[in-house]
This record gives C-alpha cells, structure tokens and sequence, in this order.
C-alpha cells in the first residue's frame, strides 16, 4: 500500500508537466511563499524582537485589536471602496469606447492612460501637489482668471481619493477594455433583434459578459488601494492614516517587527478573505460559459 | 557553509546579503586584503561622490556609502551582523557612547592621531568631548561633524521670530494656530518635541503622570495639524505658498534648502526656554565612528582624517539635500570657505545662541511607550 | 395575401452602398405569407447585407422595405416583428437553455411561470429534453444548439424569421437532418421564413421558392424546379452543380451548332427567339456506351476517368471533335463495359437540353 502510493508519486512526478513547474514552484516558494511565512512567523514573536527564535506569543494581536487600528483599518478599506466605485463609474465608458467605438483611436488613448505609468507615481503626485496647492497652478489661474481664490482640497481626504482614482485608472480601464472586447457583437445584434432595447441589451448581455474583466479590475484596484501609502502622505497631508502607513511606522520608527507582522497579516487576510467571498458568489467560469 | 548554522545565524546570515547586495557588493568573507576598500554607513551627503570621488582619487580606494535613514535602524543592522560589512557608520551622538560601544559594536580610534583635531573644533566641541568618549573617558570613539539645533520651523512673515522663540513648542498648542502648522512625521524627533510641549524632559525616566501629559500634547498637536509628512520639501513648499505658517520639528537641517534657495522666510527657531534644565531647544551631533569589522579596512581611519580636512569639510556641509554646520567652522581656514549666501542658510548669524538654548540629543528611555500612544494619536487623528 | 392586395414582405427597387461599392443594386422582391423563402449566393453576392437590412441592422440607401404594404426602412431591428437566427447561433454564454429561450419573453415582460410554460412548450417541439432547460448551451451539442437558437427565435413569436446560413458549419448528415427538421417546423408553425445560404443544394430541399442573388442584383427567383430546369442563364445553372456546357448558336428551328466544332445537336422546343448562347446537359441525363443506341445528339470520346460516387458513378470523357472533357453519371448497378482509355460514345436526349442566351 505504502510502496503503492509511493510509486504513484513517483509517476507523478516524471511527468513533463510537473518536472516543467518544478523551477517555477521552487522560486515562488522562495520568493514568495518564504518571505510570506516569515511575516506570518514574525506575528507570533513577542513585542520588539528581532528574531523568531523566542517562545510564540499571541500578545500581538490582542495589543491590535485593543488599540485604535480599527480606524486605520476602516480608512482604508472605505476609501478602497470609494476610490473602486469612482473607478467603475468612470472607465466603464472609456473601456467601451475604446473597446467598440474609437477604433484605431484606441490605441492613442492606451497610450496616453499607459505613458504616466513610465513615470514615478511620487512624482507624478507631487505635480498634483504643485497643481492643487494654495497659489498653486489652480488657484493662482482662477485667481488671475475669474478674481476668485479657491484654497484647494490640497490635505483633504476627496485630496487622497482624486489620488487615488489618478493613479490606479489604467489597472481598471484595461482589465474592463479587454473584458468589453471579449463580448461578439453579434450577441448585443441578437439581443436587439429580439426585441431588447438599449438599456435592456446593457443590463442583460454587456454587463453579465463583462463581469470577469470587472471583476478582476475590482479586485485588483481594491488590494492596491488598500495596500497604497504615498496619496494619503503626499496629497492627504496624512489627513487619514491609511494602515499601510501604520505598518511601515510598526516596521521603522517603532522598532516592532511583530507588531508591523500582526497589521500585515490581518490586512492580507481580510482582503484575501473578501477577493475569496468575492470569487466565491460570482463564479467566472459560469459566466464566460466555461461550465 | 550553511550546513553548520543554526537557524538564527542563518536569518543574520541573509540580512548581510541582502545588505550587501543593496550595497551593490558581495562582502569579502574570505580574510582577502582589504587595503583598498571601504564601506560606509552614513546619514546622506557622505555618500555624495562630492565628498567621496577625491578620496577615491587619493588613496586610489573603492569606496561604497549605503545612506541611511533612522539612527535605531542602523544600530539594529549590526546588530544583526553587518559588522562584517560596513568599515564607519555615522549617526547621531547618543547612539556611540551609550550602546554600540558597550555591545561592542565600534572599536575606539587613536587619541594620539585624532583628539588634537578636536581642537580646531568649534569650542563646545573641544576635548575631552563628551559623546566622542566612552563611559570611562579612556576611548576616543568617533569624530564630530555636522550638527544642528532641531525644534520647528516658521514662515518670519507670518510668525516673528522672537514670538516664536518666548512661546516655544506652546506655540502649537494655541488654539489660534489650530489648522495653520504641520506636522514633519520624523517620529522619534516628534515624540521629543511634544515631550517639551507638555514640560517633560525626554531623556530622563518619565512618570506615569508625565507620560499622560505627553500623549494629551500628541493629540492636540496632530489634531490641529493641517499637514503631515515625511517629506521636508513638501512642507517647506506649503510653508513658502501659505498653506501654513509653521511646523512641528525642524531646524537648520530642513530650512537650509529653502533658505538657500531665496526663502528667507523660512527658518528653524530654538526656543528661549523649556523644561530641559531650563532649556527648550534640542541639538543634534553626527558622530563617525569605526565599526568593529572583524576584517578592518585601513582606510577607515584615513576617511576619518579625510573629512577633517577644510575643503572636505565644506563639502560635508553643503552636499546634496540639506546643508548644516560642521563643527570643523571653529577653525578660520574651514570658516573662510563658505561665503555669505551660504552662511546665511545655515543660520549662522543665530548658531551660537541657539546652542547655548539647546540640549544634546539623547535617548528616551520611555521612548517605546511614548511611541504607542503617539501612532494612536496619529490615527485618532480627528482631520 | 393581406387585405391591402400588397405582398407581406416586399423589397422595391432597394440599393445598399458602402462607399463607392454597390453592395445590392435596385433589387426588387415579393416574398407571401407563409412562405419558405430562400436567398442563395456565392460569398460577396449580398446576402448578407441583404438580411442586415431585412433584420434593421442596416439601412437602405434607397429603395423601401414593406412588410404588409408599410415601409419599415428606418425601423430598428428591437422594434420589428421579425427574428433572425444567427450564423454564430448569437446563444448568451452566460445564461442557461431556458434563459435563452426566455430572453425575448423576459424583455417583453412576460411574467416567468408563463414564461417557462413556453419554454418548455418549445423545448419539446424541437425535440429537445425538458431537463436541458438549467443546462448552459456550451454543453450542448450543434445540433442541439441550433435548435436552442431556433426556440429562442420561435418565442419570440415573430411574423418572419430570418436564418443567416445557421447550418454552414456542420457536417453533412447533421445539415441534411435539420434541413428536413426546419421544413417540418415551418410547416408546424405556418410562420414565414427567409433564408440565406450559399448552397443551392440546401435550397432546393427546403424551399417553397428560390430567389438567386448574383453581385447585388437578383438575377432569378422561382421554384426549385423552376431554378432546377429553367435556369436563366450559364451562372445559374453552374450553380447548381457540376454541368456540361458548350457554347452554340442556332442552326435551324430545331437544332443549333457548336461554335467550336460545327457539331449540330437537336433540341426538342422551338428554338423561336434564340440565336446564339449556351447548351447546357447535366451529368445524370448524359448517357454512355449502348445506352445512346438511336439518341440524335451523340459524340465519340476517350473514356479518361472515373469517380465513384457512393449510389452513382461519375464518368470524365475526353471529346475527339474538340478535347472538351464530358462528365456522365450513371447508377452503380448498371456498370459499364468499357475501362479507362476505351473509346466510348456519350450522348442526350433532345428534351433534356437546357438552352441559356448569352
């Protein structure tokens, strides 16, 4: 029995497909898997320790979850919410123009959206800064223009969102492009041919079809926001602490690995646990008709 | 190699690499002459190639200068092993005397060749000085280079400077300045300077009560805050277009750019008084000392003597970034190489006043609790 | 016919242009109520502009559409009373058999437990098992998937159903068996239908009446036999199939004269009005060897090849007059004699000449 099963993984393992990953598998595991168990090993070592050979401790979390992070936390996840909202409402038309309308003028819209991400977001934030502060390029213009001073959003938190939106649009619009790309014309043709009207044809065929590129842009503009630091430092003035910012203070000025572990931990499972509800109530495969 | 280490050692193990590696170096293990090279680990602008290309030039050396930005990082890197990698670290004056030296760490320098620099110094700094030396007063452990009172920040146009310095950090919590000031997240310096806001003296052994006053002074400082960063050059700009008058921790370190930019607005105030016997501003001291790498480079204490000399000197002072008094200014010969322009950035007109207000730089030893309840007070912020 | 005396779908005089490029040119049509109409074509013909604007997917650039005497030129395809059934078959991925069938009645409003009596209604009219009804159209095999496409047309309840070459990409048999089943469902059904295809073949077996389309213009329109044995010129008749042609002109009132050959051949009609054209024999009438004993038009040839055709045998004879290769085709149960390189004689009656001008 035990030669048996030994046996068959042994066949297992000759096939080409398996021996093929094998490289693969070995480097995620190392560079992926690895550091991630580290974190995770880290969490459970006493306050202040720079090692992870101490007896495990659970004094982290409870130091969590009794102090104030849950305002850390619900920052970032409400404005991972609005800023994906916003995202939606605003690249679904552009990806359908792109995707059925401009033709060969979609190609120079993905350029202009992809040619800022050549550029440092930091700095590109900075120039939001130079644009939006106080006898910045705004006010000083209506100024100058209309006599009106208009102390900008500069430090606010619609500062942090117009960041936000800015500079996750493409990780939305491309996902969306391709996934409205996806959907035949004729399916909207036969749609309307059977009586459906615009709004109808939209509700029924166009965005049950696009629900895997809308998922996936969700999802990926959701962990990204979550994960995002720099637009509540650099366009918030900090007027929120996102947790990210909490977890690399954890990491630096206080010294305290396993605490900056805990917040990561808890941040990766939470947002792991939502992308798996998420995946879980709408399933892909069903609606590109894999099953 | 690895066959032979146990777990942790394996843990260091990596650090080092990784270090290395972001070095742009794999560290000679192998007890291979080290005649002709040099790490350092140092607070921006000894890493400028200002400073390091005619010493690459003379001693005909292959130099490399990781910067660093947190004085507790550092120390926690060789603690954690990077002794083998680095030659000097430079950073502020507590850390020497009172920790790397005593966990053996740094090893002391040559009284004989170095102390009589000390002598040209400016005349706080002449010897025996006392953060250069260990506890016993027997070991040179370092050289003194740029230095700089540190408290906060202020648009003259606005605020002038003599009300700035009778109200010292009080001057935050006036409710009239509420939304009007920011706050430069350099944490560690914060958690000082609110100590001093609330009449505590950060470096001795606090009470509960003193403690409690200190976490109610976090509060309101960040809740009146209307911008908080990291980032000196953001903060200079919003001082400079109007957005705020002032900012909570600061000094000639983060004015100097804007001030040599044309911005003489914009300046670092030491308060008059405070609760530091008596004190209320707080200055800090670069020390360079020599790591205790079990492979010693002869060139460390050369480098040593290198920036001593006028023209490095100067070029420690004005490197890329920041600009800050050296220590070295006390001589003429270091004196004359700086013209009025640059002077004036510095805020040399002031120095020795704001010296004789200040304290050293030291360390809380209450930091780690003074540290919670400042991060819950920067995410209770009410904005 | 409707009361108006007007036919139920008709086309006058409609043009489609795309630039400079005339895509139908002034074709004129009438198709009857109940009606299996057929369009066939070659690719680039029409066709398919043609249904476009049947649909309203398109509109013409002049000329009107009338269905029962209204112009309905600038109707959009949502609010006709027509359906089409896709060449792709258009089925929603994301929703099941009956989600499909369904469609048309959820977007009128039909409330669902009605909407599902349908369903099932149509589920077994067109032979499919009720419990396909959750299944998704992927699983389903061609054939069963363009019986969904089909349900989902007929609940839709149009007046006139279109169907774009729905049966192209299928194999042979499964065609031949929808063939028959879609003539027997119009046939249930009573409803109108229009049909595209580029196969005459196709055409033939379901249709009530044949229109041929030819770069833009309707070149003939009748009944299958009409198309099979009056067809109105050489394209027409090519495109049914393989066919022996030459070219002639008329000799006397009965027979005309090969061009190439001086040959004469006698036809059986009046050859009143004709002078000059095509003679046109299809394989199946030619007859070979002692079968063309006391036939009036005859021709030695070489025997070069020959084909089995499962029930029929093709025969390839080379002509001694002017080495023009003759296909002949005779039942495989009545072989014949002669073997490749054997000098054979082929030859026709005088009634299955079919007679094109030029």
């Amino acid at each position: 029995m035990a030669q048996g099963s030994t046996n068959s993984f042994l066949r297992w393992l000759r096939q080409p497909g398996v021996l093929a990953a094998i490289p693969a598998s070995v480097f995620l595991l190392i560079g992926f898997a690895g550091p991630l168990v580290m974190v995770v090993a880290y969490s459970f070592m006493p306050s202040k320790t720079f090692t992870l050979m101490q007896a495990p401790t659970l004094e982290n979390f409870t130091s969590v979850f009794t102090d104030s992070y849950y305002i850390s936390f619900s920052w970032s996840f409400f404005l991972a919410l609005v800023t994906v909202g916003l995202l939606l409402a605003i690249t679904y038309p552009i990806a359908y123009g792109m995707a059925k309308l401009f033709g060969k003028w979609a190609n120079l819209v993905t350029l202009l959206v992809a040619l800022p991400l050549l550029i440092s977001e930091n700095i590109r934030l900075f120039g939001w800064v130079l644009f939006l502060l106080k006898n910045g390029i705004m006010d000083g213009s209506l100024q100058t223009l209309f006599g009106v001073s208009a102390s900008g959003p500069l430090y606010t938190v619609p500062a942090i969102v117009l960041g936000l939106v800015y500079v996750y649009l493409p990780f939305m619009l491309f996902p969306l492009v391709i996934g409205l790309s996806m959907i035949p014309d004729t399916l909207k043709e036969a749609a309307s041919d059977l009586g459906a009207t615009r709004l109808q044809i939209f509700r029924e065929v166009e965005l049950p079809l696009s629900m895997p590129g809308i998922m996936i842009g969700c999802i990926l503009t959701f962990i990204l926001t979550l994960g995002s630091l720099a637009e509540s430092k650099i366009l918030g003035g900090q007027a929120v602490v996102m947790i990210a910012d909490d977890i690399e203070s954890a990491f630096t000025f206080a010294q305290n690995w396993p605490k900056g572990s805990v917040l990561s931990v808890l941040l990766i499972a939470l947002s792991g646990l939502i992308v798996f509800l998420l995946f879980r109530r709408i399933d892909l495969d069903k609606i590109i008709g894999k099953r | 190699m690895f066959g032979r280490q146990n777990r942790r050692n394996f843990l260091q193990m990596t650090g080092v690499w990784a270090a290395a590696a972001a070095a742009g170096s794999v560290p000679n293990f192998a007890h291979a002459a080290r005649d002709k090279e040099l790490n350092i680990y140092c607070w921006e602008g000894y890493n400028s190639d200002d400073v390091l290309d005619p010493f690459r030039r003379e001693f005909d050396a292959t130099v490399r200068a990781e910067g660093l930005t947190s004085d507790p990082d550092a120390v926690n890197r060789l603690r954690a092993g990077e002794t083998k990698v680095w030659d000097l670290i430079n950073v502020n004056n507590p850390w020497a005397r009172e920790m790397m030296y005593p966990e053996g760490l740094i090893r002391p320098i040559s009284r004989e060749r170095f102390e009589p620099m000390f002598a040209d110094m400016m005349p706080q700094f002449h010897p025996p000085y006392n953060w250069a030396m260990d506890a016993s007063g027997e070991h040179l452990l370092g050289m003194t280079q740029r230095f700089g009172p540190f408290n906060f920040v202020v648009n003259t146009d606005k605020i002038s400077r003599e009300m700035a310095e009778d109200q010292g950090f009080k001057l935050f919590l006036d409710p009239a300045m509420k939304g009007r000031y920011g706050v430069l997240t350099y944490d560690n310096w914060n958690i000082y300077h609110m100590c001093v806001a609330a009449d505590v003296h950060p470096f001795k052994e606090h009470t509960a009560a003193e403690i409690e006053a200190f976490g109610g002074v976090a509060r309101q400082v960040f809740n009146g805050a209307k911008i908080l960063t990291d980032d000196l050059v953001q903060m200079n700009l919003a001082l400079i277009n109007g957005e705020i008058d002032a900012y909570f921790t600061g000094g000639t370190y983060t004015a100097s750019p804007a001030r040599y930019d044309g911005a003489k607005n914009v300046r670092g105030i030491t308060p008059k008084s405070g609760p530091m016997d008596g004190k209320g501003g707080i200055v800090w001291i670069e020390l360079t000392s020599v790591v205790n790498n079990p492979d010693p480079s002869p060139l460390a204490d050369e480098f040593l003597a290198y920036v001593q000399r006028p023209d490095a000197s100067k070029k420690v002072a004005f490197a890329e970034g920041t600009y800050n008094p050296v220590t070295q200014m006390g001589s003429d010969a270091v004196l004359s190489q700086f013209d009025a322009e640059e002077l004036d950035a510095i805020q040399w007109d002031t120095l020795e006043e704001e010296m004789a207000n200040s304290v050293d730089y030291d360390i809380n030893p209450d930091y780690d609790k003074m540290y919670d309840l400042y991060s819950a007070a920067k995410r209770e912020r009410e904005s | 016919m409707s009361a108006s005396g007007s036919s139920f779908l008709e086309l006058k005089g409609v043009t489609k242009k795309f630039g400079d490029f005339t895509a139908l040119d002034s074709v004129s049509l009438k198709i009857e109520e109940g009606e299996f109409f057929t369009l066939v074509g070659p690719s680039g013909s029409g066709k398919t502009t043609m249904i476009r604007l049947l649909v309203g997917m398109d509109a013409p650039t002049s000329g009107d559409l009338c269905l029962q005497g209204e112009v309905i030129n600038d109707v959009p395809a949502n609010k006709r009373p027509t359906c089409m059934v896709f060449q792709s078959l258009a089925l929603f991925p994301h929703k099941s058999v009956g989600g499909n069938i369904e469609f048309p009645l959820k977007i009128a409003g039909v409330p669902a437990d009605e909407r599902r009596k349908r369903a099932d209604q149509l589920l077994e009219q067109l032979r499919l098992p009720l419990n396909y009804y959750d299944r998704s159209p992927n699983q389903c095999s061609g054939g069963e998937r363009q019986r969904i496409a089909l349900a989902r047309a007929l609940a839709f309840d149009p007046q006139i159903l279109f169907f774009d070459e729905p049966l192209s990409a299928l194999d042979y048999r499964l065609r031949k068996t929808l063939e028959k089943e879609l003539k027997d469902i119009h046939r249930e059904t009573g409803k109108t239908f229009v049909y595209i295809t580029h196969s005459l073949e196709e055409a033939m077996v379901m249709s009530d009446r044949i229109g041929i389309l030819r770069d833009g213009r309707m070149i003939q329109v009748g009944t299958p036999d009409d198309i099979y044995n009056r067809p109105k010129d050489k394209f027409v008749a090519q495109f049914m199939g393989e066919v022996n042609t030459i070219d002639v002109r008329r000799k006397t009132k009965t027979t005309v004269e090969c061009e190439k050959t001086g040959a004469s051949f006698k036809v059986a009609k009046d050859l009143e009005g004709f002078s000059k054209g095509f003679l046109i024999i299809r394989p199946e009438v030619m007859k070979i060897g002692a079968a063309t004993k006391g036939l009036p038009n005859t021709m030695q040839g070489v025997l070069f090849n020959d084909y089995a055709l499962g029930s029929r045998v093709q025969y390839q004879v080379r002509t001694e007059a002017d080495n023009q290769h003759w296909l002949v085709e005779r039942l495989q149960d009545d072989p014949l004699e002669s073997g490749v390189g054997d000098k054979v004689i082929i030859g026709w009656r005088p009634a299955d000449s079919i007679l094109v001008s030029a």
